[in-house]
């Protein structure tokens, strides 16, 4: 709600707009009723056609004032919410630009993607609402008693009676109903839940003959979706018919309290039910307002959960404080950073210094890297290996800043990496990720990510060393051709040779790739390696693979078991002293105490 | 993914003027709709009835109030007719609540009632089916779809009988009482007719601008942040906060377009209301100063003309949304109708207690006729034999365990177990003979316990922790905070890639089955994890036929027989030692992989 208003407050002035406009319209139905009283009363009781005519065309002219109310009030509230729809969206977008990995793990893509979707939507109709449906009815109510007991003072109290009745009810209405949409939504979301868990695993389901097990369960989340249903409609069965019962009452107590006190003016009392039948009407609009109002609290507050996570990662704003980091959000405080730096402070060599770093995901007790120590001078080649789930990726997650150590220093270039502007620091680093992301967009604006001023010859000759240049080529439309979302188009083969291109256009300093072929046989894998030790000399490279073939030959192995360096050195020192190392290299080679000599130049790459 | 919960199509929630989707056809599904309402027609008929009931209340009262007003005019009393009044909407009251209690039971009934009955077939459906379409898609057939068609059949049919009842009702009361009167309030429902098909046509081409920009701009929302790891990497964040602008503006314009030129709708039409208020108004008072018409009548006809106006704008509206979930219907239908797995013939065969033999004889097999993935299958293997399955990716290697399982059944030629053909087996029992771990580790958010123990019930803990410990996985097992009862909240995703590979292997240990299957079970795992796995599969293998499909050749060197496939044949078959001497593919690939090429 809080969120709400906060938007709402931004566009005031529109939103007041439709406001006013808005009461134009209601007072417009409001006023109906009365004139229509004074041609019963006048015009009628008194015989005068001229006053029926006249009073009849002042109520035109209030229809047209309306109509002028309706039309000014659906442009504006139709605008302003669609505004703020907007406002939201790119909030919620800025923000997760600025956000570090730590914080999309925690949130989730998928449901980032759901919130910017789906959840501002429904606070966009809810705003919309208000300006249409949930201020008129009030207004309505009220200007609709307040014009009873003007024509009627001696219906005040009744009236008074009514509206506290009415209020007692739609207060239990809500009171009653809310909690009781809300357990139906999570209901939904839990029967979501179910259904996505046994699409994903229907082989199991199968194999394993569980097919009553996952009826059972599918069956009883459904249940609860119905118990829960039952529960909230039932609720507005009860409060929905007991209003309209209120309302009816009221016209009934009304009809016989002017018979006994003979009235004089019959046509104020037509007047009167006229304006009984509007408050019926507007009652019966805000139990509907309740649904909505019930989603859009949940998607506003979970809105709210993005917009204000912190950001993991500090930036920094001024290189010669050092200490000071400050976050002001985003890439533009990186962009106004790197202008900054001095020319001589910029990074230019990728030499990489691991001092005592420890890196553990938030959330998880056990470090992911613990006390790696190691070093890396420019333009050397590190071979990773180890078990999945030593710590590989997150070892070199750490370079580029996608995490920061929680103990320790990584130095590039001599320099702590907190210290480097994010820009700066990213700007000399190309990653090769192990799943391919590529992007909606022609294959050469895909490449051209890692170097927005590179001519067609550079570009080609990228994807001449990623062994990507012959499967392009023979596309109908070469470069230009259209990836769809994700490149879903391409094999995971030909993503990963794309991304490598990618990568090597950029032409950084330090290249890392992290076991980005696992997609590719092993023939072509061969000979993209070839590739890629052909384009990176003078690169720090970090090979990460699970292959010992591959990283056998690099300048030092590197290898990790569960988060630690247990090996640092040659693949000869390893071999020596490393066991982890030993029993990788026996349970892929064999025992054979010598392979350099038998190994040749193919898979293996070394720097 | 706007969930219209089974609730009366909301103000709020539903913006009037969207075209509907249209069903492609309407009378069949609704024949079919009516069929699956068997057992909650009774409901539905008290729901019918009460909403034509409801509409007496509406039809009668203004009239009552009329001669009411008449009588106080005439300075009579007239309590006879208040207390008529009073009773009418006592029963009014009675009846609406009834109506929405009756209906709030009977709609989550049927939904469930057809959601379950969904689920049923949706399990029983062979694999092709789940293979060739998005799990999104089916999802929202689980859940919107089967919302939409409750709507349908509750909401928009009573409210349906409720005007139609209501609209004839009034229009007897009006003609009897003033044609001319009537004739301006039909005048009105011509003006709202019209009105309806000028936005509608206007916001039809709107709404279809502004759901094509919306694709875009939700898939450039999708792409970028879950690929933010590489917007971040190569800092095109700024590249792509441009994008989303300006497809960000583009949406935001084509839908306020759309939003107001739909939002005219309902504001007009009361603008419309009101002119016929006012219409009726001066002719009336003419009319009684002529002393053709009585005050009471004036009365009644200005209730009549607010109420007869309404229900022709609902109508459109219900209308719409019911075209709409007709159209869901048939996509439920559509599921329905897929043929199941066939069932067992009564004379088909029992696979318990099977020894395990298998042969292919000519088998031909391809996911779409025209292209078959394997070709000419010939292989015959004795009981206990270990067998390695090798080849490139998409050389078939997947699908012959898919043809083993009967995940799907073979086009040509025969699978036979035990001499006999698979499809003369009991499906239930023949898919027990195999000890499957999949490629995927599909792990359930309950405890580690019953996923070891899933497909059975009651198995006792001492079986599981035998299975877990023959995998190699009861000593990670007992780490966990809670041990075996730990439950895994986020489908495994808390366990390590090995972790779960040997969940799964327990899983498939604890059935038993004189036949096991790997398919590329450690693939994703380290070669020392992969060690320990392969001596468990070494171990619960003895004795038993197995199928090991691998990409790593280290993994399977001392199986019996190994099978090299290529292009939907076995090109070269033999143990490791032969295929070695061959010097052909295999050694190749062997070679390649151990580096020494």
């Amino acid at each position: 709600m809080k969120l709400m208003m906060h938007y709402i407050k931004k566009h005031i002035g529109m939103f007041l707009i439709a406001v006013v406009f808005l009461a134009i319209e209601t007072f417009a139905d409001l006023l109906q009723p009365t004139f229509m009283s004074y041609i019963v009363d006048r015009g009628v009781k008194g015989q005068e056609l001229e006053l029926i005519l006249q009073y009849g065309l002042i109520m035109l002219g209030i229809t047209a004032a309306g109509a002028v109310g309706a039309v000014v009030r659906n442009i504006y509230a139709s605008r302003t919410s669609q505004l703020i729809g907007k406002e939201i969206r790119l909030d919620i977008y800025e923000k997760v630009q600025t956000l570090s990995y730590e914080n999309i793990d925690r949130l989730q893509p998928a449901s980032i993607v759901t919130r910017i979707t789906n959840d501002v939507t429904q606070m966009q109709n809810f705003i919309n609402g208000i300006m249409r449906i949930m201020l008129k009815a009030p207004v309505t109510c009220v200007g609709a008693v307040v014009l009873i007991v003007l024509q009627m003072p001696a219906l005040l109290p009744l009236m008074m009676v009514i509206l506290v009745c009415a209020g007692l009810l739609i207060c239990g209405n809500m009171k009653l109903g809310y909690p009781r949409f809300d357990r139906m939504q999570k209901k939904l979301d839990g029967l979501n839940r179910t259904s996505r868990e046994f699409l994903s695993a229907i082989r199991v389901v199968k194999a394993f003959r569980a097919e009553e097990q996952e009826r059972e369960k599918f069956g009883d989340a459904s249940g609860q979706l119905a118990e829960a249903g039952i529960s909230s409609m039932r609720v507005m069965a009860v409060f929905g018919p007991l209003i309209n019962l209120t309302v009816n009452a009221g016209i009934v107590v009304m009809l016989w309290l002017s018979g006994r006190e003979t009235a004089g003016e019959i046509g104020r009392l037509m007047a009167c039910v006229n304006y009984m039948t509007q408050v019926l009407f507007a009652l019966g609009m805000v139990s509907n307002i309740l649904n909505s109002a019930v989603r859009a609290v949940a998607s506003s507050a979970r809105v709210q959960e993005v917009l204000s996570e912190m950001p993991a990662q500090q930036e920094v704003a001024e290189e010669n404080t050092g200490a000071a980091a400050n976050e002001t959000g985003g890439f533009s405080a990186a962009d106004s950073g790197c202008e900054e730096i001095s020319p001589r402070e910029q990074l230019s060599e990728g030499s990489i210094v691991f001092r005592q770093v420890s890196f553990a995901y938030a959330g998880t007790a056990r470090p992911a890297v613990q006390d790696a120590v190691f070093s890396v001078r420019a333009g050397e080649t590190v071979g990773i290996i180890g078990p999945t789930g030593s710590g590989k990726s997150t070892l070199v997650n750490l370079v580029p800043r996608f995490y920061d150590a929680t103990r320790g220093q990584v130095l590039v270039g001599g320099r702590d990496v907190t210290r480097v502007p994010m820009a700066q620091l990213r700007q000399m680093i190309a990653v090769v990720p192990q799943k391919a992301l590529l992007f909606t967009g022609t294959i050469e604006e895909n490449l051209r990510w890692g170097d927005k001023q590179a001519g067609r010859e550079e570009i080609c000759r990228a994807a001449e060393a990623a062994c990507a240049q012959a499967f392009v080529e023979k596309l109908p439309e070469g470069y230009d051709t259209w990836l769809g979302q994700g490149g879903v188009n391409l094999s995971g083969g030909q993503k990963q040779r794309l991304s490598i291109a990618r990568a090597l256009l950029k032409k950084p300093r330090i290249l890392i790739l992290d076991d980005c072929t696992s997609a590719l046989d092993a023939t072509t894998e061969a000979q993209v390696l070839a590739g890629i030790r052909r384009e990176s000399a003078g690169m720090t490279v970090l090979l990460v693979s699970q292959r010992i073939a591959t990283v056998m030959k690099a300048d030092h192995i590197l290898c990790m078991e569960d988060g630690r360096v247990c090996g640092f050195g040659s693949h000869e020192e390893l071999m020596a002293d490393c066991e982890p190392y030993r029993a990788i290299y026996r349970s892929q080679i064999g025992d054979e105490d010598c392979p350099g000599a038998a190994a040749g130049e193919g898979g293996a790459f070394h720097g | 993914m706007d969930k219209n919960m089974a609730t009366p199509p909301s103000q709020l929630g539903r913006a009037r003027g969207v075209p509907a989707v249209k069903p492609k056809n309407m009378k069949g599904t609704l024949l079919r709709l009516w069929q699956i309402t068997r057992g909650h027609r009774k409901g539905l008929g008290w729901i019918l009835l009460l909403s034509a009931l409801a509409s007496v209340s509406a039809v009668l009262s203004p009239y009552i109030i009329g001669r009411a007003v008449n009588c106080i005019d005439s300075k009579e009393p007239g309590l006879q007719l208040l207390a008529i009044l009073a009773a009418l909407y006592l029963g009014d009251w009675r009846i609406r609540f009834l109506q929405q209690f009756l209906m709030a039971g009977t709609g989550q009934r049927m939904i469930l009632h057809i959601r379950t009955s969904l689920f049923a077939h949706m399990e029983r459906l062979p694999l092709s089916f789940f293979d060739t379409r998005q799990h999104g898609e089916l999802m929202s057939r689980l859940t919107n779809d089967v919302d939409n068609i409750s709507v349908t059949i509750s909401d928009s049919l009573t409210q349906l009988m409720m005007y139609g009842f209501t609209i004839t009702g009034i229009f007897c009361v009006m003609v009897c009482m003033s044609p001319l009167l009537t004739a301006i309030a039909l005048f009105a429902v011509l003006l709202i007719f019209l009105l309806t098909r000028a936005v509608t046509r206007r916001t039809k081409v709107l709404f279809r601008q502004q759901q094509e920009i919306l694709g875009k701009l939700n898939g450039q929302v999708e792409e970028s942040i879950s690929g933010i790891s590489m917007v971040k990497a190569f800092g095109q964040e700024r590249e792509m906060v441009e994008k989303f602008v300006e497809n960000n503006d583009a949406f935001c314009r084509v839908a306020a377009r759309a939003q107001i030129a739909s939002g005219y709708l309902m504001p007009m039409m009361n603008v419309i209301n009101n002119l016929t208020y006012v219409l009726i108004a001066i002719a009336s008072g003419v009319m009684a100063l002529k002393g053709r018409l009585t005050v009471g009548e004036i009365s009644s006809f200005l209730l009549y003309s607010r109420q007869f106006a309404r229900p022709f704008v609902e109508i459109a509206n219900i209308y719409n949304n019911f075209q709409t979930a007709v159209a869901g219907a048939e996509r439920i239908l559509e599921i329905l109708d897929e043929a199941c797995e066939p069932e067992d013939t009564a004379d088909a065969r029992s696979a318990e207690g099977v020894g395990g033999a298998v042969s292919f004889r000519d088998v031909t097999f391809g996911y779409r006729p025209d292209k078959p993935v394997l070709r000419h299958i010939d292989l015959e293997i004795p009981a206990g034999t270990r067998v390695a399955v090798v080849g490139p990716t998409g050389s078939g290697k997947t699908t012959l365990i898919n043809l083993l399982t009967r995940f799907y059944d073979v086009q040509e030629g025969a699978i036979l177990l035990d001499g006999h053909d698979l499809r003369h087996y009991r499906l239930g029992e023949l898919r027990r003979a195999f000890g499957v771990v999949l490629q995927d580790t599909a792990l359930f958010g309950v405890s580690v316990r019953e996923n070891i123990s899933y497909g059975h019930d009651n198995v006792p803990m001492e079986e599981v922790e035998a299975a877990a410990k023959a995998a190699g996985a009861d000593a990670f097992i007992r780490r966990l905070p809670q041990g075996y009862e730990t439950v895994l909240h986020q489908g495994g995703a808390e366990l390590s890639q090995g972790e779960r590979q040997l969940l799964t292997i327990a899983r498939a240990v604890l059935e038993q089955a004189p036949i096991m299957i790997l398919d590329e079970a450690t693939s994703s795992v380290d070669t020392v994890t992969e060690q320990h796995i392969r001596q468990a599969m070494f171990a619960i293998t003895r004795g038993r036929t197995s199928f090991i499909i691998a990409h790593r050749l280290s993994t399977i060197r001392d199986s019996d027989l190994i099978l090299l496939i290529r292009d939907g044949r076995i090109a070269e078959r033999g143990t490791h030692q032969q295929l070695m001497a061959l010097e052909g593919e295999y050694a190749q690939m062997y070679l390649t992989q151990m580096g020494r090429l």
